[in-house]
């Protein structure tokens, strides 16, 4: 411990990953230079991904209750949308994070730079700076967080800025009268949800036979009910073959299972098929890094490279691609580092999809024990019968919980409905505790509050909740 | 026959989806078990049966609109009335004839099943005439070259199709760029980093290549109304599947179909990099950073709590019992270390056996043995101590010792003489530390005396002999092996020995080699005194006289003690017992 305090390390890329790795080597007193081409620390999450989709969700739900608030007797004229302010309001909520985490790596005496990495041999890099100067300096460690970028589909590439990304769509030029979505995953669903609500007609384009592929069709299911209400259309079983640039709009041709094709032009397109890792990081050939199949960079699980001296994390070590997954990794990495013995191996991962209703999910999925032929019991509770639900007029949610039937251990947690994101860390916790379902069931939750289907969930396990009658099967 | 019928289900809901169906022809139902899922406007709900039986006919199927009273199943009953297809069914496959489903009436209902492969595998390589080179590509708009960054075949990879063969990289992005011919690769003709132009022959097949078959044209025909280019409509086609959304679909037919990219959050941990596929352990976060810490496989340790949870104790006493074997093993030898021992035979088949667990002191007394047995190489020294006068003196010092509350037995004046000789041989109070190559003398005799018990074999030890006189040290011996009996004695009360008596005289026996207590290197034994014609030289010549002779038996460590040492420490002992004036000078 007492000589990789000492170290020198070099941290490629600050989104979630990088600057929480770099973070946490500046607290165990190591010398942590950070490098990204952006002006401060926050990578694609807090730039162009989590934190803006986020901002803008949060509008589009007040859109979407305001509507709603009809039903009880509260009416509203239609919204009017300023969508340069909306814009800026947006932004500046990036610019406030990512500032913030800018004073932080000052506060930690981090050695911010701001420009593009290349790898001169295992531990020395050049960095092009941003005002084109260059720099090669050598560190004992060096941790790849280059996260990763939009997958992009040759034959839906046209260059008009008609033709978006998440990135692109992010940036909300404007407000299109149509907007077509290749990708029913959760980008897609929740910029389309965005657009939607701010009065785009939406089509959703999925190749897969269903939205959120992955995800247990219950979860899913209430989702896809309210996206229908929501969205123009959702077309399943289908593909875009052809996109055609028209001037006024794009053409594109959908190909359905059976081989029937249509035409349609959108305003927009968002091509949101998903992500590749950057793993081309030029001179990376000059190292021992191994690069996977699917363009991953291979790691052990203290996300160790194949090079000694180099670690990496997040997006570009694999899936799930996620915010929280990179930077539990980039502090497992730099435990590593300084000579702790850990290891990246949790139990349970949530996955958020935050649209309205919101699904989430963790542990194992009903989906996956099937595949696995795993003996599991699910209980299910209706948010119908949660009295919290009722008064904000959301009966449709639904908490189940993954049970093992002979120890009785929480395996997985599923929840779709709202607030659904921020009630799985309860999930999270049991699973991490191998709390058992009579562990839930036993403590008290607050009421009148949607965390109560969880304990219910429990609950309905021993057929023996409250708020619904349905005995014990088998 | 009776009907289950659907109940209501509440207010306002007069009919619902069924989402799913739970009963199969055959399966036995019982009142109260769910038997299916409905959608309503307002919620999806299990609906529970209010029928037992054996589902004879399902009566709807997954994607029909159900109404309140309908009939969902019957159930077998005395007048059973089924109808002869259902009862066929029910008797070719009780259990697993499935309704048929219908069409998914609500898309989201579809279970995510993969597409059909479509191509047969032998299509794929049938050897017609074709083109027997591959070219790169046109790309897109604007895009003439690219970098190669990796290429997926070499010289005699099997290609089909549609399999991805590079990746590219373009101005505008990385690209992966699928074959439009199949075959088996001859000629690789671009290396890795090489700039390539569209058009560019990227590698040659073998003896002439496959045409698209038949079987695959549908996948590969360009859609009629995209204009362009064949090569680059095909290249696009197929750059579809390879870029991610029909993936398997662009995998050669000879490979397993991988699961389709999926890329909403596939939070499956089993595929998360770096972790290995084994189920989760029922250990908190800080339990299984803690096992790591001190170096033990999580999954190795059994869980004491609720649902097999494995506590922080749970892993201490882990470790705590691989270390202690991990130190038996290291101190013996691995033939007959720590009880490892060959397979033993089925005593049962020659009698009548009785199993008794080897737990507590025997066990302990068993490793200890056995590790000092395997560890010091023994050599036993016997000896004669004529003790005639020495019972006078035991006579003189009974009446002071029982009045202090001891016994004066041979035993108490053994460890005064034996803490007397190890001043003068320094080396049977030490120990051998092999690792640090040193000698260890301790300047302390603390000296242990074996005692028998009910409990087996305990050796209290009796600290600094040396600086006590027989009585103190007969009273401190009568007190210990009083404790010993009365199982009072502790841990700390047998530790610290320097050196070990074993007096197995109050039973018998002319002699015994002792096993030496390790980590020490001598113990003495005494056995059985008896009254002896001894040779007794006078002026004149000499005689037999009767004498009590005690037999002594030193075992030693040979490693620290040569033979020659040992015999003059015994018999330094034996003449301190045969003088025990000089004892009694001293002590
Ligand atoms: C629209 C959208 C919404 C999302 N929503 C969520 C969400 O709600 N929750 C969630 O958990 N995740 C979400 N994600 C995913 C999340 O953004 C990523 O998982 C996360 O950003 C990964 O972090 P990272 O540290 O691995 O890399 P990134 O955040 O991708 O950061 C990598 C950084 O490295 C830089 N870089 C690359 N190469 C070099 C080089 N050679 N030299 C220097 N710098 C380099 C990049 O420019 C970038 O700034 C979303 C993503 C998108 C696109």
């Amino acid at each position: 411990m007492s000589e990789s305090k000492n170290f020198d390390i070099a941290v490629v890329g600050a989104g979630p990953g990088g600057y929480a790795a770099a973070f946490l080597a500046a607290d165990l007193g190591m010398s942590v230079t950070l490098i990204d081409p952006e002006i401060n620390p926050g990578g694609v999450c807090l730039y162009r991904g989590c934190i803006p989709s986020k901002a803008l969700l949060h509008v589009a739900s007040l859109i979407e209750e305001s509507e709603q608030a009809k039903n009880w007797g509260i009416e509203f004229s239609a919204p009017k949308i300023d969508l340069s302010r909306l814009r800026s309001w947006k932004e500046n909520v990036v610019k406030k994070l990512t500032g913030g985490l800018g004073i932080l790596s000052k506060q930690r005496k981090v050695k911010y730079v701001q420009g593009r990495a290349a790898f001169e041999n295992s531990t020395t890099l050049r960095v092009k700076k941003f005002d084109g100067a260059e720099e090669t300096s050598t560190f004992d460690r060096i941790v790849l967080a280059t996260g990763s970028r939009p997958a992009i589909i040759p034959t839906l590439k046209l260059d008009t800025p008609r033709m978006m990304d998440s990135t692109g769509a992010l940036n909300l030029e404007d407000i299109p009268s149509t907007l077509l979505v290749v990708g029913g995953g959760y980008i897609g669903l929740e910029l389309g949800s965005v657009y939607a609500a701010l009065g785009t007609r939406v089509t959703v384009v999925e190749m897969l036979p269903g939205l959120l592929p992955g995800a247990d069709r219950d979860l899913v299911l209430p989702l896809h009910k309210k996206l229908e209400k929501l969205f123009d259309s959702i077309l399943l079983n289908t593909t875009v073959t052809a996109v055609k640039d028209e001037g006024a709009g794009i053409r594109a041709t959908l190909k359905a299972q059976d081989g029937s094709t249509q035409e349609k032009v959108f305003g927009r397109v968002l091509v949101s098929v998903g992500r590749k890792p950057n793993s081309e990081i030029p001179g990376l050939e000059k190292t021992q890094v191994k690069v996977g199949p699917k363009g991953f960079i291979q790691v052990n699980k203290q996300l160790q490279t194949d090079d000694p001296s180099i670690s990496a994390i997040g997006d570009v070590v694999g899936e799930p691609m996620l915010a929280h997954k990179a930077m539990h990794e980039g502090r497992t990495a730099v435990e590593a580092i300084a000579g702790q013995k850990v290891a990246f191996e949790p139990n349970a991962i949530p996955a958020v999809v935050f649209t309205d209703p919101e699904v989430a999910w963790c542990g194992l999925t009903e989906t996956q024990a099937q595949n696995e032929n795993r003996e599991i019991k699910v209980a299910k509770f209706p948010w119908a019968a949660s009295g919290r639900a009722i008064t904000f007029d959301r009966p449709e949610g639904m908490t189940k919980m993954i049970i093992d039937p002979h120890s009785e251990r929480v395996l997985g947690l599923g929840i779709v409905g709202v607030g659904a994101g921020d009630m799985i860390a309860e999930g999270v916790v049991a699973i991490e505790m191998a709390a058992l379902a009579k562990d839930v069931a036993l403590s008290i939750h607050p009421h009148p509050t949607l965390s109560e289907t969880i304990m219910n969930s429990a609950e309905v396990f021993f057929g023996t909740a409250t708020d619904i009658y349905r005995p014990k099967r088998g | 026959m009776i009907e289950f019928k659907l109940p209501e289900l509440g207010e306002n809901i007069e009919q619902g989806d069924l989402v799913r169906l739970m009963v199969v022809p055959g399966a036995t139902v019982s009142a109260g078990q769910s038997v299916m899922e409905l959608e309503t406007d307002k919620a999806v709900v299990e609906v529970p049966s209010s029928v037992s039986g054996t589902v004879q006919e399902i009566r709807v199927k997954e994607g029909d609109k159900i109404k309140v009273g309908q009939v969902i199943f019957t159930v077998d009953g005395a007048e059973a009335k089924s109808s002869d297809q259902s009862r066929a069914a029910a008797a070719a496959a009780p259990v697993l004839v499935r309704p048929v489903p219908v069409p998914q009436a609500t898309p989201a209902t579809t279970p995510t099943t993969l597409p059909a492969a479509s191509p047969t595998p032998d299509a794929a390589v049938a050897p017609t005439s074709g083109p027997s080179e591959f070219k790169l590509p046109e790309l897109g708009e604007n895009i003439s070259q690219g970098d190669l960054v990796r290429l997926m075949i070499s010289p005699g990879t099997k290609v089909a199709e549609g399999q991805p063969v590079m990746e590219l990289e373009t101005d505008k992005a990385v690209v992966e760029v699928p074959s439009s011919v199949s075959g088996v690769v001859k000629e690789v003709k671009v290396k890795e980093g090489e700039k390539i132009k569209v058009g560019q022959v990227i590698f040659t097949l073998e003896g002439g290549a496959s045409a698209p078959t038949d079987a695959q044209r549908p996948r590969t025909t360009p859609v009629e109304h995209v204009s362009g280019q064949h090569g680059a409509r095909l290249a696009f086609q197929a750059a579809i599947r390879a870029e991610g959304k029909t993936e398997e679909q662009a995998l050669p037919p000879d490979q397993p179909l991988l699961a389709p990219q999926v890329f909403s959050m596939p939070v499956q941990l089993g595929k998360v990099a770096g972790t290995e596929q084994r189920q989760p352990i029922p250990a908190a976060p800080s339990v299984r950073r803690l096992a790591r810490e001190v170096g033990v496989d999580i999954y190795d340790v059994k869980g004491t709590g609720p649902g097999g949870r494995i506590s922080e104790d749970d892993v201490k006493a882990h470790a705590k019992s691989l270390l202690q074997a991990a130190s038996a093993a290291a101190q013996a030898p691995p033939r007959a270390g720590h009880f490892a021992q060959p397979q033993l035979p089925d005593f049962s088949k020659w009698g009548k056996i009785e199993r008794v667990s080897m737990r507590g002191v025997r066990r302990k007394t068993a490793e200890h043995l056995a590790e000092s047995w395997n560890t010091i190489p023994h050599v036993t020294q016997h000896d004669r101590a004529d003790i005639t006068e020495l019972e006078q003196l035991r006579a003189r010092f009974a009446p002071k010792a029982e009045e202090a509350g001891g016994k004066m037995t041979v035993t108490a004046i053994a460890l005064k003489v034996c803490s007397a000789a190890l001043k003068v041989f320094p080396q049977f109070n030490a120990s051998i530390d092999v690792e640090k190559e040193e000698i260890i003398y301790k300047q302390y005799i603390h000296i242990g005396v074996a005692a028998d018990t009910d409990r087996g074999l305990l050796v209290p030890v009796i600290r600094d002999v040396d600086k006590k006189n027989i009585v103190e040290i007969a009273v401190e011996l009568s007190q210990l092996s009083k404790k010993a009996r009365e199982k009072k004695l502790t841990p700390e009360e047998m530790q610290g020995g320097t050196f070990t008596i074993t007096n197995l005289g109050g039973i018998g026996g002319v002699g015994f080699t002792p096993i030496v207590n390790f980590p020490e290197v001598a113990i003495l034994g005494l056995s059985r005194s008896r009254m002896e014609p001894e040779w007794v030289q006078h002026k004149g010549g000499g005689k037999f006289e009767p004498r009590l002779i005690l037999p002594l038996s030193l075992s030693y460590d040979h490693r620290l003690i040569d033979g020659a040492d040992a015999a003059r420490f015994l018999r330094w002992i034996a003449e301190a017992f045969e003088q025990p004036f000089l004892l009694s000078v001293q002590g």
